[in-house]
Formats: C-alpha cells, sequence, structure tokens
C-alpha cells in the first residue's frame, strides 16, 4: 500500500464532506437554493471516490501489509503522558466501513433530493438538510478512520451530534424536538460508561493508540510490563460496552431509537439503520483484543446481543407505524451482530453488518417512499394495497423484506445463517434464542408487507398517490441489487472472499478464540455445512406463509388473537413500558432531587448564610441602642468612663 | 517590550480618563471611546502574546515570568534599614496568566458592545467603571507580587458591584450587596492568611517579601510547617472557595447574575469567577503544597458534590440566566478537579477549563442577553419555537451549548478530557511530579456531570429554540425593531468567541504547551528529573537508581516525540532533603523553566529538548543532559545534589 496514496485518500475523505457542510451551511440558504444538493453529492461523492481508492489498496496489499497507521498532526500534546495525535488507521475494517458509509450516504443525499421537496418546492431547511447529512458523512468517517480511541470518541459524538440534529430536523414538531434530545442523552449516558472505559483504557496502558494498546493486551501486561489483571480488562470490555449499547440501540439503552423516527426517512435509512448505529458493533470489532481477553465480557455481549434481538423482534410484532417496525427491526439486527461479535464471530458479525446496510437502507428508502406518496402519513391502518399504485417501491420493497426475513439466497439469509450458526456452537441456549428471533423477524415483515401492499386499496383521503420520480427510484433499485447479491461476497461456494478479506484484523483476536467448530481431519459432514441453512431457510419460508395466511385471507384471525391476549398486546404495544420505567425510576427523581436542591440553597445554605451575618448585625443592634443621640445619656457614659479610667490610674 | 504589561493593565484607564472630559458628551462618543479603548487594550494583548511566544530574546535571561517589570514600592530600595522589606509593584505573566489576560481583554470588548443597545441610562459612569473593572482583572492576572495581587483581587469588586446595583434588574440592590459583602467576607480572611504568610516568611528568612517566585521557593522548600501551611490554605480558601464559587458557598451567585445588566453576567462568569480558582493555582497550590496536596481530596469531593448539585438545580430553574448561572458552578467544580488532580496534565486542564468556560459561558449569556431584550423575560415557560424566527441566534445557542456540554472537536472537550485523565492519573508519576492524591473512584462521579450537563442545556434548549413558535404576549418590542433574528452586529460578537472555542477544539497545542512550561516552573513541585537521553525501547523501562543517602525521588522525563517510551521512579525515601528537590525544574519542550537561574541544584531535561538544554542550560551539567550513559549522569546528579549542601 502507498501511505502517500492513502493519507491523501483519507484526508479527502474527511475534508470533502466536511467542506460541502460548510459550503451548503454557509451559501445553502443564499446562493444554492434549491440546488444545494449537488455541494452534498459531490463532497459525498469524492468521498465515495476515496474510499474506493483506499478499498483498492487494501485489497491489493500483500498479506500481512493491509493495515497502516498515517499521523496527520498533534492535537494535544502532552509532553510528560502521551501525545494525542490526529492519525488515521486503515485496515480491511476500516476500509470495508468506508465504502459502506459513503456509499449508502452517497445513495441517500441522491434519493433525498426528491424526498425532501414537497411537490417540486424544497421544504423548509432543504439546505441544513443536506449540511447535516454532510456534516454527518464527515463524522462517520472520522470515526472509522481514527487511529485512536480519542478520534474513535471524537467522531462517536460527532455522528451523536448530527443524528441529534436531524432527529430535530422538524424543530417546530414538539415529538421531533423531544426525540432527538432523548437520543442524544441517552447517547450520552453509554457515552459516560464509553469515556470510562477510554479512560481506564489510558490509566491502565498509558496509551490511547489503537496499535499500542492492542498490542499491550494481547500480551497481557501494560507499558511498564507489568501484568494486567484480567478484572481490569473485563472492566474496560464492559464500559466500552456500555457505549456500543447506546450508539447500536441496544438493551438498556434502546430506547432513543424508536422515537429517531421522527427525523426524515433519508436520515433513518442513512444513520438510523446502515451507519452510524451500526459503530458500535465496529467498535467491539475494532477493540477486539479487549473484548476477546475477557471471557465475561464475551459472555455478556453475546447475552445483550441475544436478548436484544429477541426482545425488539417481540415489539416489532404489533407495532402499526411502518418505520417503527423498520426501526425495532433494527434494534433486532444489531442485536444479531453483537451477538455474532459475543460468539467471537466478529467477522459474521461485520458481514452482517455489511448486508444489513443495504437491504435495511432500501427498506427505510421504501418506506419514506411510501410515507411521500401517502402525504406523510405511515401508519399501517391508514392505507393497504399499494401494491399498484407504486409498482417500483412494491417490487423493491419486497426484495429488501426478503433479504431481512432470511429468505433463502438473499443477503440477510447468509450473513444472518453463519451469526446464528455460531450462536448454537457456543451456547444451544443462544443458538434458540436466535432462531426463534428468525422466525419472528419474518413473520413482522411480512404482516408488515402484506398489510402495506396486499389487500384492497386503500388511500388516506385528500391524498394524491403517486410514484416516486426516478431520484427516489435509482437509489431503491441499486441497494436492491445489493440486498439480493451482497451476501454472496461471503459464500466460499461462489468464490465470496469476505472472510479472507477481514480475517487480518480478527486473526489475533477474535479468531484465536474461537470454539474450534470441527475437529481437524475430520471432514465436515453436509449436515454441518448445509443443515443450518436448510433449518433457518425453511423457517423464514413458514413464517412468511404464516404472516400471509393471517394478514392477506385470514384477516379476523389477529384481531381474535389480540382480543384473547389483551394484555400481552398492550405490553407489546407499550414496548414493555421501559420508557415510563425509565420516567418513574431515573428522571422524576432526578428532577425531584433537583427542586431539592433548590429548595436547600434557597431555605437552608442562604438561611445559615443569613444566620452568619445575623451576629454582627445583632451585635450592631444592641449597640444601637447605646447611641440614642440624648446628650444625657452620652454625658453619663462619658462621666463614667472617665471615672472608671481614674479608677484604674490611681489603684496601679 | 519593556513596560508592555503595565500598559495592557493601565490602557482602560486613558479610556476612563477620556469619558471624565467635558467634551466627551454625547451615548455615542461615549460608547466609541470605552469601545475603542478596549479594543486598544485587545491590540496591546495581542502583541503580548506574540512576544510571550516568541520567546525570550537571545541572551536575556528567562525567569519564571516574563515581561517582567518590578518597581520598589514599600522597601527594596536602599537597604539601609535592618529590615529587608521587598514589596513592590512586580508584574510578569507566564504560559497560564497570558491566555487569562487575553480572555479578558477578548470579553472586555464583547460586553461593552453589546451594552451599545441595551444601556441607555447613565453611559459615562457605565463604561467608565467596565474598563475599571478591566484594569483590576487584568491586574489580578498580571500581578506576581501578593499584595499587589489582593489589592487587585479586592479592587474587582468595586465596578462590579456598582455594575449590578444601578444597572441591574428589579432586584439588583439585594444581589450586589449579597454579592459584595459573601465576597468580602471571604477575601478578608484571605487578606488575613496572606499577612500571616508574609510574616512568617519574614521570620524563617529574614526578608519581608510578597514575591511569588520567592513565596513559592519557602513553600516548596518545607520551611513552612504543615499546621501553618493548613491554616493558610484555609484562610486563602476561604476567598478564593466564595469566588469560584464552590459549594456550598455559591448562593450569591444565581443571584448576582440574573440581576447583573448582560455586560455584568459577561464579565462575571467570564473572568470574575476565575479569580478563585486562579487564587488557588497561583497561591495555594504553589505556596502552600503539603496542605494542598493533604486537602486535594476534600476540595476534590466538594466539587464534585458541587458538580452534581448544582447540575440537578440547574435542571429545574426556570429562568434561563439562572439555568446558566448554575451551570457554571457545576462546571467551574471540574475545574476544581482537575487543578486539585496535582498532575500537569490535570491543572493543564483545569485551566483551559477556565479559559473554555469564558468563551463559551460569556458567549450564553451574551445571547441570553439578546434575547432578553427582544421578550422582556428569561422564563423557559414563556418563549418557545424561536429556531423558526431566529435561526441564527437557534444556531449561535446550540454552537455554544455544544461547546459548553463538551462536544469533541470544541473547546470544551479538551478541558474536560485533560481534567478527567489528570484526575484518573493523579496518582501516577510519569509527568515527574509527586503522586497527586485523586484517583479513578473521583472519576466515575464526577463524570455523571457530563450527562447532567448535556441534559439540562438540551432541555433549555429543547425548550427555548424548538418546538411550536411561542413569544410573550405584550412584548415584544417592535418599536425597537428587534423582534428580528440578530443584527449584524450581534452576530459580530459571537462570531469571534465561536471561532475561538473551534480553534481551541481543533488545535488547542499552542496553550497547551504554554501551560505545561507554566505548570512545571510556577506552579507544581517537581521531583528531580533527569534526562532519559538513551534511546529505550518501547515497552521496556529504565529503571535507574540512586546510590547514597541523597536518595531522591526522580522522575526520568519520558522520551517522547520517537515513540519511545518510559519512566521510572527510582527509590524514595521521606527523607529525601526538601532543599534538592526545591527549584527543579522537570523542562519537556520548554525554554523558560531550563534557565540557569531556575534550576540551580537538581536538575532536568528530557530528550525532547536536548538541543536547547545543550549548552543553554543548567549550570553544570551540560554534558550530562546529552545522551550520556546512565552512569555518567547518575555520577553528576550526585555530584550536583553534594555541591546543591546535601551530601551524602
Amino acid at each position: 500500500m502507498s501511505i502517500e496514496t492513502l493519507k491523501l485518500c483519507g484526508i479527502i475523505i474527511l475534508l470533502a464532506p466536511l467542506a460541502a457542510a460548510v459550503v451548503a451551511g454557509a451559501l445553502g440558504t443564499r446562493v444554492l437554493k434549491s440546488q444545494t444538493h449537488w455541494v452534498t453529492i459531490l463532497g459525498v461523492g469524492s468521498a465515495f471516490t476515496c474510499s474506493c481508492l483506499v478499498f483498492n489498496q487494501v485489497v491489493g496489499a500483500p498479506a500481512g501489509e493491509s493495515m497502516a497507521t498515517i499521523p496527520i498532526y498533534d492535537w494535544i500534546p502532552n509532553a510528560t503522558a502521551s501525545m494525542f495525535r490526529v492519525e488515521l488507521l486503515i485496515d480491511p475494517l476500516t476500509s470495508l466501513m468506508l465504502l459502506v458509509v459513503t456509499g449508502v450516504a452517497l445513495l441517500v443525499v441522491i434519493y433525498s433530493r426528491d424526498y425532501m421537496r414537497d411537490h417540486g418546492q424544497p421544504e423548509r431547511g432543504y439546505e441544513r438538510f443536506f449540511a447535516f447529512l454532510a456534516l454527518f458523512v464527515f463524522s462517520m468517517c472520522a470515526l472509522v478512520l481514527g487511529g485512536n480511541f480519542i478520534l474513535l470518541y471524537l467522531g462517536w459524538e460527532a455522528v451523536g451530534l448530527c443524528s441529534y440534529l436531524l432527529i430535530g430536523f422538524y424543530y417546530d414538531r414538539p415529538t421531533a424536538a423531544a426525540a432527538a434530545k432523548k437520543a442524544f442523552l441517552v447517547n450520552r449516558v453509554g457515552d459516560f460508561g464509553f469515556g470510562l472505559g477510554i479512560l481506564l483504557i489510558y490509566l491502565t496502558f498509558g496509551s490511547l493508540e489503537y496499535t499500542a494498546v492492542f498490542d499491550m493486551v494481547s500480551r497481557g501486561v501494560d507499558a511498564a510490563g507489568n501484568t494486567v489483571p484480567s478484572s481490569t480488562i473485563t472492566t474496560i470490555a464492559l464500559l466500552l460496552l456500555c457505549g456500543a449499547c447506546g450508539k447500536s440501540a441496544q438493551l438498556p439503552l434502546h430506547v432513543w431509537l424508536p422515537d429517531a423516527m421522527e427525523g426524515p426517512s433519508p436520515v433513518s435509512a442513512l444513520i438510523h439503520a446502515a451507519t452510524m448505529v451500526t459503530a458500535g458493533i465496529y467498535m467491539i470489532a475494532r477493540c477486539g483484543a479487549i473484548f476477546s481477553a475477557s471471557a465475561t465480557a464475551m459472555t455478556v455481549v453475546a447475552v445483550i446481543g441475544a436478548v436484544t434481538a429477541l426482545f425488539a423482534a417481540t415489539i416489532a410484532l404489533v407495532q402499526t407505524d411502518m418505520k417503527r417496525i423498520l426501526a425495532y427491526s433494527t434494534i433486532s439486527q444489531l442485536g444479531y451482530m453483537v451477538l455474532g461479535a459475543g460468539v467471537y464471530a466478529a467477522d459474521s458479525a461485520v458481514f452482517h453488518l455489511f448486508t444489513h446496510a443495504f437491504f435495511k437502507a432500501l427498506l427505510f428508502l421504501g418506506a419514506g417512499s411510501v410515507m411521500h406518496a401517502m402525504g406523510g402519513i405511515i401508519d399501517l391502518r391508514q392505507f393497504g394495497g399499494l401494491r399498484r399504485v407504486l409498482p417500483w417501491t412494491f417490487r423493491t420493497f419486497v426484495i429488501g423484506s426478503l433479504a431481512l426475513a432470511g429468505f433463502p439466497l438473499f443477503s440477510g439469509f447468509f450473513s444472518k445463517d453463519e451469526i446464528i450458526h455460531h450462536a448454537l456452537t457456543a451456547s444451544p441456549v443462544l443458538g434458540v434464542m436466535a432462531l426463534v428471533t428468525a422466525a419472528l423477524t419474518a413473520f413482522y415483515t411480512f404482516r408488515m408487507v402484506f398489510l402495506a401492499f396486499w389487500g384492497r386499496e386503500r388511500i388516506p383521503e385528500g391524498v394524491h398517490a403517486h410514484e416516486s420520480g426516478g431520484w427516489m427510484l435509482a437509489p431503491l433499485m441499486i441497494l436492491s441489487v445489493g440486498a439480493v447479491f451482497a451476501g454472496y461476497l461471503g459464500v466460499h461456494a461462489v468464490g465470496g472472499g469476505f472472510h479472507e478479506f477481514l480475517a487480518p484484523v480478527f486473526e489475533h483476536t477474535f479468531a484465536a478464540h474461537r470454539h474450534v467448530t470441527h475437529v481437524a481431519g475430520v471432514e465436515p459432514t453436509l449436515w454441518d455445512e448445509y443443515g443450518l441453512m436448510v433449518v433457518s431457510g425453511a423457517i423464514a419460508i413458514l413464517a412468511i406463509a404464516l404472516a400471509y395466511v393471517l394478514y392477506v385471507p385470514q384477516r379476523w384471525f389477529p384481531a381474535l388473537v389480540k382480543a384473547s391476549a389483551v394484555r400481552t398486546h398492550r405490553t407489546l404495544w407499550n414496548k414493555y413500558y421501559v420508557d415510563e420505567l425509565y420516567d418513574a425510576g431515573l428522571v422524576s427523581p432526578a428532577r425531584r432531587a433537583g427542586r431539592v436542591c433548590v429548595g436547600l440553597d434557597d431555605y437552608l445554605i442562604d438561611g445559615l448564610v443569613w444566620l452568619a451575618t445575623a451576629i454582627p448585625r445583632g451585635l450592631g443592634y444592641s449597640a444601637r441602642v447605646l447611641q440614642s443621640g440624648f446628650l444625657q445619656g452620652y454625658g453619663v457614659s462619658m462621666v463614667a468612663g472617665i471615672a472608671i479610667i481614674m479608677m484604674f490610674v490611681f489603684w496601679s | 517590550m519593556e513596560g508592555i504589561l503595565t500598559l495592557v493593565i493601565f490602557s482602560p484607564l486613558i479610556g476612563v480618563l477620556v469619558l471624565l472630559l467635558p467634551g466627551v458628551r454625547s451615548d455615542v462618543a461615549i460608547r466609541r471611546t470605552a469601545l475603542g479603548c478596549t479594543l486598544l487594550t485587545l491590540a496591546i494583548t495581542v502583541m503580548c502574546v506574540v512576544a510571550f511566544y516568541q520567546g525570550p530574546p537571545e541572551g536575556e535571561p528567562s525567569g519564571p515570568y516574563r515581561l517582567t517589570t518590578h518597581m520598589a514600592w514599600i522597601g527594596g530600595g536602599s537597604s539601609a534599614e535592618s529590615v529587608d522589606i521587598d514589596i513592590g509593584y512586580r508584574v510578569g505573566v507566564d504560559g497560564i496568566s497570558i491566555w487569562l489576560v487575553a480572555l479578558t481583554s477578548l470579553l472586555t470588548p464583547l460586553a461593552i458592545w453589546s451594552s451599545f443597545t441595551s444601556v441607555q441610562k447613565r453611559c459615562r459612569e457605565y463604561y467608565a467603571l467596565l474598563l475599571l473593572l478591566q484594569v483590576a482583572l487584568l491586574g489580578v492576572f498580571c500581578a506576581t507580587d501578593l499584595l499587589l495581587f489582593y489589592v487587585f483581587f479586592e479592587f474587582t469588586l468595586v465596578p462590579l458591584y456598582l455594575l449590578i446595583g444601578v444597572w441591574g434588574g428589579s432586584e439588583r440592590r439585594r444581589a450586589a450587596n449579597k454579592f459584595f459583602i459573601y465576597t468580602i467576607a471571604g477575601s478578608v480572611l484571605t487578606f488575613a492568611g496572606i499577612v500571616y504568610l508574609a510574616y512568617f516568611a519574614y521570620s524563617v528568612r529574614g526578608r519581608l517579601s510578597l514575591d511569588f517566585v520567592f513565596l513559592k521557593q519557602l513553600g516548596q522548600s518545607g520551611a513552612i510547617p504543615f499546621e501553618v501551611q493548613w491554616w493558610l490554605f484555609v484562610a486563602f480558601a476561604a476567598g478564593f472557595a466564595i469566588k469560584v464559587p464552590l459549594f456550598p458557598f455559591h448562593t450569591w451567585l444565581p443571584l448576582a447574575h440574573t440581576e447583573a445588566p448582560t455586560a455584568g453576567s459577561v464579565m462575571l462568569a467570564g473572568v470574575l469567577l476565575k479569580l478563585g480558582t486562579y487564587g488557588f493555582c497561583r497561591l495555594s497550590i504553589p505556596m502552600l503544597p503539603d496542605a494542598a496536596r493533604h486537602l486535594a481530596p476534600v476540595v476534590a469531593v466538594i466539587a464534585i458534590i458541587g458538580i452534581i448539585y448544582t447540575a440537578l438545580a440547574a435542571w429545574v430553574q426556570k429562568d434561563i440566566k439562572k439555568l446558566v448561572a448554575y451551570s457554571s458552578v457545576s462546571h467551574l467544580g471540574f475545574c476544581m478537579l482537575g487543578l486539585f488532580s496535582l498532575k500537569v496534565v490535570g491543572v493543564g486542564g483545569g485551566v483551559l477549563y477556565m479559559i473554555n468556560h469564558g468563551l463559551s459561558t460569556g458567549a450564553l449569556f451574551l445571547l441570553i442577553g439578546f434575547l432578553y431584550q427582544r421578550y422582556h423575560t428569561r422564563s423557559i415557560d414563556e418563549i418557545s419555537g424561536l429556531a423558526r424566527r431566529m435561526p441564527w441566534l437557534a444556531f449561535f445557542f446550540v454552537f455554544f451549548t455544544l461547546s459548553s456540554i463538551g462536544l469533541p472537536g470544541l473547546n470544551g472537550f479538551v478541558g474536560e478530557f485533560l481534567v478527567l485523565i489528570g484526575a484518573a492519573t493523579s496518582a501516577s508519576t510519569n509527568d515527574g511530579i509527586a503522586a497527586g492524591p485523586l484517583g479513578y473512584g473521583y472519576v466515575i462521579p464526577a463524570a455523571t456531570g457530563i450527562i447532567l450537563s448535556a441534559v439540562y442545556m438540551l432541555w433549555m434548549c429543547q425548550r427555548v429554540l424548538f418546538g411550536p413558535l411561542n413569544e410573550p404576549r405584550d412584548t415584544p418590542d417592535t418599536s425597537a425593531g428587534l423582534t428580528h433574528d440578530l443584527t449584524r452586529s450581534e452576530i459580530g460578537m459571537l462570531v469571534p468567541l465561536a471561532a475561538c472555542c473551534v480553534f481551541i477544539g481543533v488545535y488547542p497545542k499552542p496553550l497547551l504547551t504554554t501551560f505545561e512550561v507554566a505548570i512545571r516552573t510556577n506552579i507544581l513541585t517537581s521531583t528531580v528529573s533527569i534526562a532519559d537521553a538513551q534511546p529505550i525501547r518501547q515497552g521496556e523501562h529504565d529503571a535507574v537508581s540512586l546510590p547514597g543517602s541523597a536518595s531522591v525521588q526522580l522522575a526520568a522525563a519520558r522520551v517522547f516525540g520517537t515513540g519511545l517510551n518510559d519512566s521510572e521512579l527510582l527509590n524514595r525515601s521521606d527523607d529525601a532533603p526538601r532543599s534538592i528537590i526545591q527549584n527543579t525544574v522537570a523542562s519537556v519542550g520548554c525554554r523558560e523553566g531550563i534557565h540557569g537561574t531556575t534550576c540551580i541544584q537538581g536538575t532536568v531535561a528530557s530528550a525532547t529538548c536536548r538541543e536547547r538544554i545543550h549548552g543553554t542550560a543548567c549550570v553544570g551539567h551540560r554534558e550530562g543532559v546529552h545522551g550520556t550513559a546512565c552512569v555518567e549522569r547518575r555520577k553528576r546528579v550526585d555530584g550536583t545534589a553534594s555541591s546543591g549542601g546535601v551530601g551524602r
């Protein structure tokens, strides 16, 4: 790899979107106006081109040389400890992430050109939208390109900021403003742990550079050569996991992601499905050395992933807002990825991240297209049978759904199957949870598809439904190609080299600890190789069939179930009351504590201050009696004073 | 450059004098005079910063302070008298105070500019007082004599008292009185402490001097017994803690802020509060090192309680200004935590935090002032959805909110991060400074403050800026034409602050390098450090041990820049004579600390400054500094130790 080329590309990948953001923000409202999207397309497009170049370099690198650290400049000089540099790390994982981020971002920006116009007129804040989008691409690239934990944290917070700004895009809608704040704050809670983890890394190893830290972790020593206790590593890993739970919306910090759907649909597709929310998985994969060194932490990771996957899938069963269903599905799929990392199959997790980026972005953009056609309505109860009204949206949406549901030979099928396979190998319980989740996924996905596109054509009153234009359909089509074929990159049988490509990243971390799946020398049987594929494929097909039966010909049945299990339905509908729990358990007590603090300030502390001043004041009052202004009084006291002095003088 | 600091300090007085001229009559002329005068001060300050940054001219000795001026005031002239009295007009700056001077010079013109539309009554007095306030503030940061420091320190009260009491809100008198009495009650104790310290110095050294350098040497030589240090620390803290303000002495601040005019709030939050933290950092920590070390956990715990307590209190405020005032208390708790980590990183973070807080909170108070001018209310309940009507105001509000809650890439983050690192690594001795008493356990509760600061600031943004537009009914004052977005000049006031925020966030190096030099020279006690000129491979470490009885805690400065590690602590015993530790400076990348006058006995160097040290630095060890073997180095250190009067 040529370091110079990589450095140049890395800088362009960062600066092009940043420049686009600045230009769009500064000139958007005055000069560019309805043409602002070109700036962002240009910026993100250059970033994408450079990402391709970087990817090409990494692919072409000879074995063992696919990683490079590129210093840019000194950020925080710290002579005593270590220098915090702005430096880039480029390796197969980074180059892949860059490709996903800039690629999906480019499609989303193209899509947004039409989406953010209301009947030919740009929406209010059109310029702002593109500026924020470009800023997001910059932040996300900084996150994946950064060569140390500080830059990771910088990107981490910056994508959170963009998410905040874009969720709150329709800021005069109170729900949007509240959702934006909630997203930022819940992430802050995660970042609290994440930041403490980074500090603990610094405290333990005296450095925050990836290469240095991971090297020390894998040797189990700190900078001075002392052995690091495994409990410290576990603590670090769990603290980092906190951050991942926040950003990747895992239990118990998942609550912000469904609300984040208040943002425009392209934002949901880009930030809250394909890229930002996968930052947690990226981080776990990147810190493989730390995580895989602690079996306890890995167990926690796996359990959180599996439970989240199942938990979110059950909620998705009953929701009626298309975007929210997709949001819960995203949480669930992220759960799969976390589970994958937790069972030492980080390459499979990244593989699922890769395929998921295609089909989930596709689904969100498709849902956006539906929403666009329905005049902003996205509730499944208000429309249906859109098959003929939105033919292309329908076709691409079904492709995306098949991929999500794990329908055989679509991309999601391969990647999800790998994770289930590894989970089953690691622990039957986790494996079964993953399989159940797979069934639920197929069911709720097609429940949504059938409700939206099948049946009698129903369109909300006063809405002129129309298929979207080319700017929106083109990205859908490109993504659906990816949703079908991306999975084959990971299939050896057809020459996919995805895992080999990533292997250098994980060979000393996750891969070194992975459970041996088959004994060396013994050829894996046909069942080992394909048995699970058959099972999970069958599950997906059956679940889709069940959804068809229930939601197309037998529409009365779901209502019956709902009526007979009112309580369960209500629990699921209210998302297990987690929001209410947080409100009652954390927010209200904290507000009350705040009021107590103010009360203490106003009464106790100020009261004490008043008391302290009361002493001199009291003395003053008592002395005031003497200063009455009556001349006789002064005369008497003067005489008395003289008398006392005289007595002193004469006696002594 | 002789006397340039004096010029900086007193240049606002020119403005005061001009304002007193009978010819300057119209309000417009008064405003222009005041603004022009502060801009002049700003220009001179910039020259100062440049001169400081360029380093001393060739051949000129550089002491711990730069750009110094010394004039005898009391004593110090002909030493015919038996008592050696040396109290003088001493001014000088180091890497810390220069930036605080710059902050003051930057904020004052903005505060004055912001008053153009909002202050209509008694313009002449108003601007004269603001200029006087600036004189006092600049004086505090430049003074290097304790008495001069105290004079300026107290003098800040007078202009601000009048500014709040005359131009304030409806409860201005009560607020002004409370502010004045509260702060003066504390600083009287500080004064008692200063007098006693002077007396004590005289009784030990036979010299009545209040020179910072002298007092620091006195404190670090161990001449002041621990009990005395303890009492002095408490006396100093009485004044400084109220000024910071530390919990539970903070109740004057929200009131003073809500009642103060915008410019008063900007100066109060932006600069005046830093007098407290600056006092701790400049006086308590270097002059009373043992007490500071001993009491650091107490201060840290109080700071942490304050961080959380006031953050919670901020969350339930209805008045935007009061909310930001409470947030100030919370943020300065962070600053204190950094200072009392007693580590180069942490103190540097704390100092940076002072500057960051001045920039972002100053800007927030400006914004709140603009808002108040438009709506005559600051109630969160009465205003909402302003982003629609005032996109620029919303932009800047969100920007400075983000800076204040420590978003990486903006200034707040760097300070916060360094403070937390400092507190976490307090116990390590990697930087050649004796171990501090804090640790990771202090970081965890403090870090909750980071969550809480985001909670209340974003909560306020959500309520005020977002949601459906809601304006108070009888206002806005349409006659003043102020319902629209920020005017050009208002944006002009915010842009410099925003630019500084971005600059410090992206490239804090220029500040941090100067901080480090100043901290090592003027704030913290260095243990004797020797150069690790020998390249050490990464991961390995070099245990150098000193033979003999003069066992000294040695920390080899870390070699860096080449990716090399590391350092090692040498055998240490508690009977290590203090005089050897005294006056030594670990100089990593520093120029000032190296000079022979500072490094008398022990010494210092590190690989980064090899070239600079070589030849110009430490008396008597030119070669020792330059990459020589351990044996040789050891010999030299021993040699100095004995020549320094410690012997073996």
